[in-house]
């Protein structure tokens, strides 16, 4: 309405002109029965508020879609009034609009196919380790242990990308059910034994054996996974990493506490930033920053709470809330 | 009584492996060279337990998967590098009764095909290739968990089971304590620096109960070996 009273100004000052006109010249012919004039000054009043009346109704819904912001692709298509102005601005509105989509497609094409490509070629490097791993197995010797070792951190490696390029499509591959905590936890653990090993670390586990949360397992598997590593990477030898599991009034919540190197407080509200290594990427040399991103972002997925506490020197306590 | 396994599987040297793996422990085995053929061969071949891969030439394994249940009721178990939970609900939709996924143990294969063929042949102990090592009369089963030398025998835990087998495995050589810590390791058991030093004590023992005194010796900041005095023991 505003919009529209706005655009009539002119039309109503070019009005009172045009009538003060009028009536200056029938003045100036020598017409002074201005009481006369009175009728047809309100008739044309009256005619021209007729006029905007009708200007408003017809053009009703372009002067809303000028007023009001863009929400979404779809403000493009409502419908619209038979008014030439209307008709216009609707069909250039959705031309832009198909433009867009269309353009928007392909791009959505080239993910799905970006995806399906990474996720083939993990599948098929899967099986070289295969065949690496069973030839270790029938070794057992020392270099078999240090290969091994390594092809643990291949894997690892492999499993990252597969789940950061399963990450923009996670409604795929999303299989909610009830799990147990301790098992989750347990596996992981047991998953990870090379790596406590080597690096002389054990875990220490004060978990409720009957805990239960509803998630996916793949992913809540993967999010501690990623804890478990950075809290191995940043511990110094023989230490233990704590996991311990219970309620907190309705919220079940697991806490993995580790007496390693900390996350300096200037870092510590950029550590869910992807990309981001701080001090400790750089002291350490081996980060590539997206693994406490993944977790955020997963948890997020799964509407599960992730908080992490550290001190310099101390330790770092992340904490998933249920 | 020796039960067949049909390995379907496009990697030439995972074939060779689960091959030589299985012949190992007795099983007789038929590898797919030619898809072309696969049926024919399946039928003339009769397995008693089919090995499927997911990603193959021609047709994927849940197609093989769904055409062989056309043939037999056999026990199928697929092996793949997909591990999502659409891809095993797949796998057992088209028919399959177990998914193992790569990389993958020997162990597990081999606990997972025992016990599909149990469940659908009856016992296993028809078996007739139990898991035995043996060395100069040392002589030790992982089916049974037991160590016999000179008609004396001990029973054995689990967990001193499986550090006899990795020390009999490299005898008279050196196992280093993590590749230890590393086989004892277990998903229920609370493991760590300690609990190897009392089962290592528990072997000891084990082995001073069949008159093996000092078999078991600790090697400083290396860990330990195994060394066959009882080649010596008359």
């Amino acid at each position: 309405m505003k919009l529209f009273l706005q655009e009539q100004i002119s039309l109503f000052v070019l009005n009172v002109l045009q009538l003060s006109f009028i009536i200056l010249l029938l003045w100036l012919d020598g017409f002074h029965e201005l009481q006369k004039l009175v009728y047809p000054i309100f008739f044309s009043f009256f005619l021209l508020l007729l006029y905007l009346c009708y200007r408003y109704l017809t053009n009703r819904t372009f002067y809303e879609r000028l007023s009001t912001p863009v929400q979404s692709i779809n403000t493009f298509n409502r419908k619209v009034q038979s008014s030439p102005l209307s008709q216009s601005l609707g069909k250039l509105l959705k031309d832009q609009s198909e433009r867009y989509r269309k353009e928007l497609q392909s791009y959505k094409d080239q993910l799905d196919q970006h995806i399906q490509f990474i996720n083939q070629w993990v599948h098929q490097m899967k099986t070289p380790l295969a065949v690496i791993d069973l030839i270790l197995q029938n070794l057992q010797n020392k270099e078999a242990g240090e290969i091994s070792y390594e092809l643990d951190r291949l894997k690892k490696g492999l499993d990252l990308v597969l789940y950061t390029s399963r990450l923009s499509v996670f409604d795929r591959d999303f299989f909610v059910e009830k799990l147990n905590l301790e098992s989750i936890v347990r596996t992981v653990t047991s998953d990870l034994k090379r790596l406590f090993i080597r690096k002389k670390l054990f875990p220490q586990f004060q978990l409720e054996p009957s805990l239960t949360v509803t998630s996916d397992e793949k992913w809540l598997s993967f999010v501690v996974m990623q804890i478990v590593i950075n809290s191995v990477r940043y511990s110094p030898k023989d230490s233990k990493i704590l996991f311990r599991s219970f309620h907190r009034g309705k919220t079940t919540v697991l806490e993995v506490i580790d007496s390693g190197v900390g996350i300096p407080a200037s870092d510590l509200p950029r550590v869910f930033d992807a990309h981001f290594t701080g001090q400790n990427g750089r002291n350490f040399h081996e980060s590539t920053g997206m693994g406490l991103f993944l977790v955020q972002k997963i948890c997020q997925n799964l509407s599960h709470q992730v908080e992490i506490k550290s001190i310099v020197s101390k330790g770092t306590t992340v904490r998933i809330s249920f | 009584m020796t039960f067949k396994v049909f390995i379907v599987e496009d990697d030439e040297m995972l074939l060779s492996l689960l091959e030589k793996f299985l012949q190992k422990y007795g099983f007789e085995t038929f590898c797919v060279k030619n898809f072309d053929q696969l049926l024919i061969d399946f039928r003339s071949f009769q397995p008693h337990l089919v090995l499927l891969d997911i990603n193959l030439p021609k047709y994927d394994g849940y197609e093989w998967c769904k055409q062989m249940r056309n043939i037999s009721k056999c026990p199928i178990i697929f092996i793949s590098a997909r591990d999502s939970k659409m891809d095993q609900v797949m796998a057992l939709e088209y028919g399959a009764d177990d998914f193992i996924t790569k990389p993958f143990d020997y162990e597990i294969t081999l606990a997972k095909i025992k016990s599909h063929l149990r469940r659908a042949y009856g016992t296993y102990s028809a078996l007739s290739h139990q898991r035995i090592i043996e060395l100069d009369g040392l002589q030790l089963n992982l089916d049974r968990l037991t160590l016999t030398w000179k008609s004396n025998t001990v029973e054995l835990r689990n967990t001193e089971a499986k550090i006899l087998d990795l020390c009999m495995k490299q005898i008279d050589c050196i196992v280093s304590r993590d590749q230890l810590l590393e086989n004892i390791w277990d998903d229920q058991a609370f493991v760590d620096e300690n609990t190897l030093n009392v089962y290592i004590r528990r072997v000891r023992n084990k082995l001073d109960q069949l008159h093996l005194n000092g078999a078991l010796q600790t090697i400083r900041g290396e860990g330990y070996r195994l060394t066959p005095i009882w080649r010596e023991i008359i």
